[in-house]
């Protein structure tokens, strides 16, 4: 019983960390940009696509096909930004948002014209044998899925930290104005962040697409990342990640415990409820206003 | 120019659209009347969001479910008790304006993208309800809706529910008119632009939130009535978040805070797929990049780029300019 229960609990870490790896992307580009990219989730569909073709179609080793599929998506996030974003950089926000809406309709119907609306399955390196230690257990995919987002997410934190062009892409976010004054390439910095978004994206959908599936409409993910990084608090690195991990969690444990169409709507029952207590999320600062 | 040939250009305008929509079913086919009928159906949204987040600046995802619910209600009350069309039409709307003033108060503080992400979440529970309550809804199976019928004259023809839908929108249209020029709609722009100066100038945050939700919700679930009467099948899968997210594509797309936007916007999106039917798997592709070029082109979208060379070409009018924003 109590095996059953963590196992779900881990599985649904696996999958939160990859949600965790898209919010991540999100909240990447609106501190960065403060444009909310509704074709992130695309990122994620079009490098599972990506990978299935290298893999399977070229037949080439795997390692190579994450390299790759990482590179490849990280230039699909700059030819976003450039061609769609950038030209439309001053206009209304919700102009924006449109626009990206927009990209990722036609992201996902180029997919479908490519290789149909049949569910393909992609490869993994991670085998589902089961591991038990003790009262936890799990297998090598959840393993392996958690602990490469986390090597992800520390790979991030270190480049922002330690690094100098980290530490531009933090001045930006803070201010564009002062980060320019000290000799920032604003545009460089954008350019860049929707790079790293657009491949942390790529990895998860490297992650994802074999343990859920892998077809055109595999970007709806990015709405339950998004949600996750609601959850959180948009805008919190942080939040996000924390956000995705219990939403995983959740969903998982609630498809235990209810029924499967149950287990679509109660996290976002519990993210309306969390939203009513704390309207910023939950690591969220609360925004001061000035009068 | 001057105000006197302005005045008189907006009302040859009016008069013309509305000697062609009188006209249009005598000259065309059943399938245009149908596709000019589902247009004024998701006018009649595009109306009610826009009222919600164009004038109040409450951004809502949840408007696909309230679009079921007023389908869901009409078609129900049609069906269990048999009330007569007209009467469940009007139940369906209040019943959905009730709803929406009961999803405003938990978003009385929320804004932004988490009063989108909520009412997203909004959208998914009632889709999920749909399937669930299935003694009323018939769930995945989807029901049928009889055609509607006021003092023994039926509703069936195409020709018929043109004019009907037609009738409502110009009444709904004139009532938004109204509502945003006077006292309620200087609230929901004063709320928009600055809470707080807003509630020191007397605005009662919560009470005015709260209605433009409620009447944002009646227009919807009134488009949604009227719509199960017109397709005559309601499909819960219709309902999903895709349609939420094109209500709010098409006042975007049309204007934001624009009565005329909301027209032109429900045209741009009924339209636009109807012409592209012929490129079969090409379709979305190209309904994708047509949407992104417009609104690089038209950021301020269709009534936005009407107002710009209005200005330009017949010096009515102010230009939409963009306000830079701060550290750009």
């Amino acid at each position: 019983m109590v095996e059953i229960l963590t196992s779900q609990v881990v599985s649904g870490l696996a999958t939160g960390c990859v949600y965790a790896l898209i919010a991540l992307g999100f909240v990447l580009i609106f501190k960065a940009t403060d444009v909310v990219n509704f074709a992130q989730g695309e990122f994620v569909m079009a490098s599972g696509f990506i990978s299935y073709t290298l893999l399977i179609r070229f037949g080439l080793s795997y390692w190579v096909v994450l390299l790759v599929t990482i590179v490849v998506s990280g230039v699909m996030g700059v030819i976003l930004e450039r061609v769609v974003v950038r030209p439309i950089m001053d206009a209304p926000i919700f102009s924006i948002v449109i626009a990206t809406i927009g990209a990722s309709t036609v992201l996902r119907s180029s997919a479908g014209i490519v290789y149909g609306y049949d569910v393909l399955p992609l490869p993994t390196i991670f085998s589902k044998d089961p591991i038990r230690m003790g009262v936890l257990s799990f297998t090598v995919m959840d393993a392996g899925v958690i602990g490469s987002s986390l090597v992800i997410m520390m790979a991030l934190y270190l480049f922002f930290t330690r690094t100098k062009t980290g530490m531009a892409m933090r001045a930006t976010a803070q201010s564009q104005t002062a980060a320019r004054l000290m000799g920032v390439s604003v545009k460089g910095i954008f350019s860049l962040t929707w790079a790293i978004s657009a491949a942390i994206g790529g990895v998860a959908g490297v992650l994802i697409a074999p343990i859920i599936y892998l077809d055109p409409n595999l970007g709806v993910i990015g709405v339950k990342a998004f949600a996750g990084a609601i959850l959180g608090g948009f805008g919190s690195i942080p939040g996000a990640i924390v956000g995705g991990m219990l939403l995983g969690i959740l969903e998982n444990l609630s498809g235990y415990f209810f029924n499967a169409g149950i287990k679509q709507v109660s996290t976002y029952i519990l993210l309306i409820v969390v939203l009513v207590v704390r309207p910023s999320g939950l690591f969220g600062a609360v925004a001061v206003k000035r009068v | 120019m001057a105000p006197r040939t302005a005045e008189r250009l907006r009302v040859s305008f009016v008069v013309a659209a509305a000697v062609v929509a009188l006209a249009l079913p005598n000259f065309a086919d059943d399938y245009i009347r149908h596709v000019a009928a589902r247009l004024f159906v998701y006018a009649l949204v595009a109306l009610g969001l826009n009222l919600l987040t164009g004038f109040a600046g409450q951004v809502s995802l949840g408007h696909a479910a309230f679009f079921a619910i007023g389908a869901y209600t009409a078609a129900a009350l049609a069906e269990r008790w048999q009330w007569p069309s007209a009467l469940c039409v009007l139940a369906a709307a209040f019943f959905t304006g009730v709803v929406g003033y009961l999803l405003g108060l938990p978003c009385l503080r929320l804004s932004g993208l988490y009063l989108a992400m909520a009412t997203l979440g909004f959208t998914f529970i009632v889709q999920e309800m749909l399937l669930q309550l299935a003694v009323i809804t018939h769930g995945s199976e989807g029901m049928r809706v009889k055609p509607a019928a006021v003092l023994g004259f039926t509703f069936d023809s195409d020709y018929r529910k043109y004019y009907l839908l037609l009738g409502v929108t110009v009444v709904m249209l004139l009532f938004a008119r109204n509502l945003v020029r006077g006292r309620t709609g200087r609230a929901f722009l004063a709320i928009r632009e600055n809470e707080r100066a807003a509630e020191a100038m007397g605005v009662h945050l919560a009470q005015y939130k709260t209605i433009a939700f409620a009447i944002s919700a009646l227009y919807t679930g009134l488009a949604g009535a009227l719509s199960a009467f017109l397709v005559g099948f309601l499909d819960p899968q219709e309902f999903s978040f895709f349609l939420s997210i094109q209500f709010i594509t098409i006042i975007i797309l049309g204007g934001l805070a624009s009565l005329l936007g909301s027209l032109l916007g429900a045209a741009f999106l009924v339209i636009l797929p109807e012409l592209l039917a012929g490129l079969d798997v090409w379709q979305a592709l190209v309904y994708g990049l047509i949407m992104v070029v417009t609104i690089i082109f038209m950021p301020f979208g269709l009534s936005g780029a009407i107002r710009r060379y209005r200005y330009r070409w017949f010096g009515i009018g102010v230009e939409p300019v963009i306000p830079r924003r701060l550290g750009h």
